[in-house]
């Protein structure tokens, strides 16, 4: 059922004290850009909202007017009766609380326990309730035992859950989320998803991935250029597929199926084209493969300066022209490993590149040969314009300008960045940095194109057109993520890592019928199959029995 | 450079104290109160940048910017500096604690200066604002050294070799700094011109 | 052959075998620089040109001693005004007798001494050239010993001047010690609280403490922009390219900075902030740390003393 946009209150809040009473708000921010045109809705105490769209559609705008932090402009909104005005200094509301997506910039304090006191004192609080006050938020998160550990030592997950508690200590009534699942693996989501439903106030998440919503949220509004498109349950949302599409959150090609328990990690048998060592007879060794890999890594280990141990006994061939996912939870060692295939890292064992043997000196211009697009295109981006960005790699290898102009052209082209010559990478949008990104390592024509979660924040739409342009890309490629749906149709091959090691490696339609992997590796989709379940059967019947 | 512990008198550390003390109460009192905390932000991105060292022929500089602070933090450029040479001091022993006031001075008036100076010459054009910033971070520099060969000479003339020393020293970084300052300034100007307003004053 | 100046300083001239001395400061030069490199060597894992970490000042604030059984505040007016006092000094031996004071501060403390190292190293730059220049720069003083080494007849050796610099080495020496154990025995805003205490404005005292927080973010964040830097190619060199590569990359982490700063202010804002950090310390002042603050003082005191008396032998 679609609806028509402006002042119809679909769904609606759920029975109870109205909270939120929005009304023909619009807003503009300075630079001219048109951030929200005439929204309206409710949401009731106890509601559990997804706040969905597009990127750009205006959802961050629109949370921060509930919360205050913006200045109301036109329109109105009524928080429990009482009307905000216009104003010019942004007064954000005790009573609603804002998680952003950085967690680094919640935590502006030097330890873990003024982060999650700061609220709380400012509020008035005495010492000794926000001594109690603390310690409860932070073992409803799980981090009591890191009170007075530096902000700056925790881990990312740790960020985002001390974040979040310093947030919760306030006893907001209203908790808002912007995007909380981003860079989280799929055991961290389930925490956050548990803690979450374990919050007694009204929710309001903004995310793309439905399926985490799904279980949490009850009603869904979608917004698309500034505008309510539909205000309706949640399952109404996922009923329709054609919805899904409309706003870039479809989501059918990632579902794979769910598995069971698996106690033992049996050995992977591998092979090596170069004979590098004497093979014992332990069955371990199998004969070798009639091609030979690019690349070699053999009994291949790494170990952090702090003594941890990266990965271990690595075994990895790969073909040129084959496209390889890796897969693995979060500190499986699937990065490390990419920088150890990049050169970055100096391991044990052999590493072989079309058969020489990689020393420390060969190891330094191995990124002539291996073009590595990190996880977070801010770090990696750093000229004025497109045009300087790719042709930097060029540049640095000193190749003459008029190949250089040519090698612009076609990374652009290949990553379908034609024309944005001298757009400014900063204004860009995510989707377009992550291209540009790929075309600043296309330019330098490497053998092997590496991946670090290329899909990483980016929403549905983007991740369908980077999907095109890989599969379009005709070279060796790695593809490093734990979004296995994604390299479901792109890759032939899939390497699974748990805790450093190789515990599988076949070609890629085997590991997504292999159902034991998954469940050992806390790739545990299985409340999200549930969930798929509900969803196919949802859809199936929409389209059945016509909504 | 900065001044370690045991090389000034006292009597021109406490004075140069005093001079900082009295820079940074009047930066409080122009600065609105919630820039403070945005300025603090900002420092810790100048204190970043100032550990990278660039390679001078066998040897290596580091940057350390006082003219891009100036131009971008204007007036708020001195308590900036006070406070990344405060955190350098304690953290890594650049600069002794006794001798902070005179770093602060050293590097934070040529910070001021060079600001304001930026301001004035900078107009509206790529190649004016990149020019002004290169004459901004040499200069920067240059005033720097001249007031640290200052302090190394009050105190007493058997310093004057270490001074003219100190200075020599500092001509390569004074082209340095210069050029990489431009290329910061037209790499802001490009890609976000609004920060050379000086938003942070 | 001998000269006589007119203001009757004594020269000597020295055979070959006097080359010793200067030979001796070389080895000593190199030595220490040497040790400098080993020393950031183990600091940083050497993954590339330029990884280094940052400190994590208050790592063994939570051990016993001395030092951090202390009230911050007090501590940090103590040692500081003691400072000033050792900076006041000028004969070597009360600077040497500063040095063994404050080395001994650093083992009460039971701090580890590789970040007491560092600290020493990070000055060596600094005062090795004092060492080297001054001697030879230095005023001619009426009574002074001049060293003439057989390759540098126009240069004579100042000992006068040797000694100047020596005294100014070992006093930074004698106060570089003891920061670690005046900054690094109490938690970090424990530390600064105590500046706070003695005369710092809390505004500025907030502002290093935000500093100081998101130094290890945009740490990070550089390197892992120089990383991918370094993996297009990059590499330093003294080069217009360079230049203008890092010009680019300082205006990218400052242009990041300035993003980051408005979200930070957005996040204190919705978390209460009206223009002050709320106070996460109350502590008590007792006798005993008064105590001990009144003990180094008088040390200080002692040593200045020491100095004015008429039998000390001048320097």
């Amino acid at each position: 059922m679609h609806l028509a946009d402006n002042g119809y209150h679909g769904y609606g809040p759920a029975a109870g004290e109205l909270l939120f009473q929005v009304e023909g708000l619009s807003f503009v921010y300075p630079d001219g850009n048109q951030a929200l045109a005439d929204i309206a809705f409710s949401i009731g105490k106890g509601d559990r909202l997804a706040l969905v769209g597009k990127n750009g559609s205006g959802k961050s705008t629109l949370v921060k007017l509930l919360n205050g932090l913006l200045p109301l402009q036109k329109g109105s909104i009524r928080y429990r009766g009482r009307e905000t005005g216009p104003s010019f200094q942004p007064v954000p509301r005790q009573e609603t609380g804002i998680l952003f997506q950085d967690p680094e910039n919640h935590l502006f304090c030097n330890t873990v326990f003024e982060n999650v006191a700061f609220g709380p004192m400012n509020q008035g609080c005495s010492r000794d309730e926000v001594e109690e006050l603390v310690r409860g938020c932070l073992e409803t998160v799980g981090l009591e035992k890191l009170m007075y550990k530096p902000a700056h030592l925790l881990s990312y997950g740790q960020k985002k859950r001390a974040a979040l508690a310093s947030i919760l200590a306030m006893k907001p009534e209203v908790l808002i989320l912007d995007e909380p699942t981003a860079n989280l693996d799929p055991r961290q989501e389930r925490i956050l998803q548990e803690l979450l439903a374990g919050f007694p106030g009204t929710l309001i998440i903004i995310d793309h991935d439905l399926l985490f919503l799904y279980d949490i949220c009850d009603r869904a509004i979608v917004l698309a250029d500034g505008r309510v498109h539909h205000d309706f349950s949640i399952r109404e949302l996922v009923s329709s597929q054609d919805s899904l599409k409309e706003h870039g959150l479809d989501f059918t090609f990632r579902f794979a199926c769910c598995g069971g328990r698996h106690e033992n990690t049996p050995i992977v048998p591998h092979h090596h084209h170069h004979l590098s060592h004497d093979h014992g007879r332990n069955g371990v060794h199998v004969p070798a493969v009639a091609r030979e890999p690019i690349l070699e890594l053999q009994h291949f280990s790494y170990q952090y300066p702090d003594g941890t141990t990266g990965v271990s006994d690595i075994n990895l061939a790969v073909y040129p022209g084959e496209t390889l996912a890796i897969v693995g939870e979060n500190g499986a060692g699937k990065s490390t490993i990419a920088k150890c295939l990049l050169g970055l890292n100096q391991g044990d064992g052999y590493f072989y590149y079309k058969g020489e043997k990689m020393d420390r000196r060969r190891r330094q211009i191995l990124w002539r040969q291996v073009g590595m697009v990190f996880q977070n295109t801010a770090d990696q981006l750093f000229c004025p314009s497109c045009r300087e960005e790719v042709a930097f790699g060029p540049q640095q290898m000193k190749l003459p300008a008029i190949e250089i102009e040519k090698r612009i052209e076609e990374a652009l082209h290949r990553v379908q960045l034609e024309g944005y010559e001298s757009r400014i990478p900063l204004n860009m949008s995510g989707g377009e940095r992550k291209r540009l990104a790929i075309a600043a390592a296309l330019s330098m024509h490497p053998e092997i194109l590496l991946l670090d979660e290329p899909t990483a924040s980016l929403d549905p739409e983007s991740q369908e057109l980077l999907l095109e342009i890989l599969k379009k890309l005709d070279m060796t490629k790695i593809i490093i993520t734990h979004d296995m749906y994604f390299i479901r149709d792109l890759s032939d091959r899939t390497i699974v890592m748990h805790q450093g090691k190789v515990i599988r490696d076949y070609p890629t339609p085997d590991f997504l019928a292999d159902r034991h992997v998954q469940a050992v590796n806390g790739l545990d989709y299985t409340y999200k199959n549930n969930c798929l379940e509900k969803i196919m059967d949802l859809q199936h019947n929409h389209l059945h029995h016509g909504g | 450079m900065h001044i370690s512990d045991g090389v000034l008198p006292t009597t021109i550390s406490l004075a140069a104290y005093a001079a900082t003390a009295l820079g940074a109460g009047l930066s409080l009192k122009r600065i609105r109160q919630e820039d403070l905390p945005k300025i603090a932000v900002v420092t810790s991105s100048f204190f970043v940048a100032s550990l990278i060292h660039l390679p001078l022929g066998p040897t290596s500089v580091h940057l350390l910017m006082p003219g891009i602070v100036g131009a971008l933090l204007g007036s708020a450029a001195f308590l900036s500096i006070a406070v990344g040479l405060f955190l350098q001091s304690i953290l890594f022993q650049f600069g002794g604690l006794t001798a902070l006031g005179a770093n602060a001075i050293m590097m934070g008036l040529p910070a001021l200066f060079c600001g304001f100076l930026f301001q004035a010459i900078r107009g509206t054009t790529l190649l004016r604002n990149t020019i002004a910033g290169a004459l901004a971070g040499g200069l920067g520099i240059l005033l720097a050294a001249a007031l640290l060969a200052a302090f190394l000479y009050t105190s007493g003339e058997d310093f004057i070799g270490v001074a003219k020393l100190a200075l020599a020293a500092h001509i390569p970084v004074i082209l340095i700094e210069a050029a990489v300052s431009a290329f910061t300034v037209s790499f802001i100007f490009r890609v976000k011109p609004e920060l050379l307003h000086s938003v942070l004053r | 052959m001998t000269e006589t100046l007119p203001e009757s300083t004594i020269s000597i001239h020295l055979s070959g075998m006097a080359l010793i001395l200067p030979a001796s400061l070389v080895v000593l030069s190199v030595a220490i620089l040497l040790a400098v490199l080993f020393l950031k060597k183990k600091k940083t894992p050497s993954k590339g040109p330029s990884d280094w970490s940052i400190p994590t000042l208050d790592k063994h604030a939570d051990r016993d001693s001395f030092f951090h059984n202390w009230n911050p505040a007090v501590k940090v007016a103590a040692l500081l005004l003691y400072c000033f006092l050792v900076v006041s000094l000028k004969t070597l031996v009360c600077s040497a007798a500063a040095l063994m004071i404050s080395i001994l501060a650093v083992y009460s403390s039971r701090l580890p001494w590789r970040r007491s190292l560092q600290r020493l190293a990070a000055m060596s730059g600094f005062l090795i050239m004092f060492l080297l220049v001054l001697p030879f720069t230095s005023r001619e003083q009426p009574g002074e010993i001049l060293l003439i080494f057989p390759l540098l007849p126009g240069f004579p050796f100042h000992l006068n001047g040797f000694l100047l610099a020596l005294t100014i080495v070992v006093k930074a020496c004698a106060i570089a010690l003891l920061m670690e154990p005046m900054l690094a025995t109490s938690s970090l805003s424990a530390t600064l609280h105590g500046f706070s205490r003695i005369g710092i404005p809390s505004p500025i005292i907030q502002m290093i403490l935000l500093s100081h927080r998101y130094i290890f973010v945009f740490h990070q964040e550089l390197l892992r922009m120089l990383r991918s830097m370094r993996v297009r190619g990059f590499t330093a060199r003294t080069d217009i390219l360079t230049m203008k590569t890092m010009g680019n990359f300082f205006g990218m982490l400052f242009i990041n900075s300035y993003d980051r700063t408005q979200k930070v202010y957005e996040a204190m804002l919705c978390r209460g902030y009206r223009g002050n950090f709320p106070a996460f310390h109350t502590l008590e002042i007792n006798g005993k740390d008064l105590a001990k603050g009144g003990m180094w003082i008088m040390i200080g005191f002692i040593l200045l003393f020491i100095e004015l008396m008429p039998s000390f032998p001048s320097p």
